[in-house]
């Protein structure tokens, strides 16, 4: 139970990829916030200055770009166990966020649903991509 | 793929975090290595190899 457990929780990690990890981590955060940012202050401010949108966009587009450049770090440096476990996880992330996007357009398209949500996409996404590298874990452990 | 980097590991008096440490990966892999439940890439085989000093088909078997 124990040693799974440190499976799932990835102990063990050469320094190098836990230093990695956190800085995706960072960026993710940033770019999480920065979405947050726009949908409260989309709320507070009916029309809020160009400038202010401005701002969130930039920070938004940069925290992004950071996120997908310091994860494809993360990734190249990886221990190799864990870089396969990543990328199965990214697998299955995608393939059934695809599956869910185009199971719901059928749906929506004979209006027992309405239309996909991106921000269901990126929940669907995430529970999965979580979900995948549990599996994996496990599964090699 | 079957292996003997226990036994290898059991004979220099190494832990798995010892022979992580020496090989840059984590326990975790070491561990999964072991169980033959994961199969390393050519570089880390090579690794394993140099360290032990032994050919990789004498550690690693390929089931051919």
């Amino acid at each position: 139970m124990g040693s799974r457990l440190d499976a799932v929780l990835a102990k063990g990690l050469p320094k190098r990829d836990k230093k990695n990890a956190n800085r995706v981590n960072l960026w993710a955060l940033g770019w999480m916030f920065s979405l947050m940012a726009n949908a409260i202050l989309t709320k507070i401010f009916d029309q809020g200055t160009s400038a202010l949108w401005g701002v969130i966009f930039v920070a938004h587009v940069v925290a992004g770009v950071m996120l997908v450049l310091s994860y494809r770090r993360f990734l190249s440096e990886l221990d190799e166990m864990e870089r396969k476990v990543q990328l199965e996880a990214m697998a299955l992330a995608v393939g059934l966020s695809l599956l869910v996007y185009s199971a719901g357009s059928i749906l929506h398209s004979v209006d027992l649903l309405p239309a996909p949500d991106a921000s269901i996409m990126l929940v669907v996404m995430s529970f999965s991509y979580m979900a995948g590298l549990i599996i994996g874990r496990i599964r090699l452990a | 793929m079957k292996n003997r980097l226990k036994v290898l590991r059991a004979e220099h008096d190494l832990t798995q975090a010892d022979l992580a440490s020496k090989l840059d990966v984590s326990r975790q892999t070491i561990i999964a290595i072991e169980k033959g439940k994961f199969d390393p890439s050519l570089s880390l085989a090579f690794k394993v190899s140099r360290l032990f000093e032994q050919p990789i088909e004498e550690i690693f078997d390929g089931g051919i």
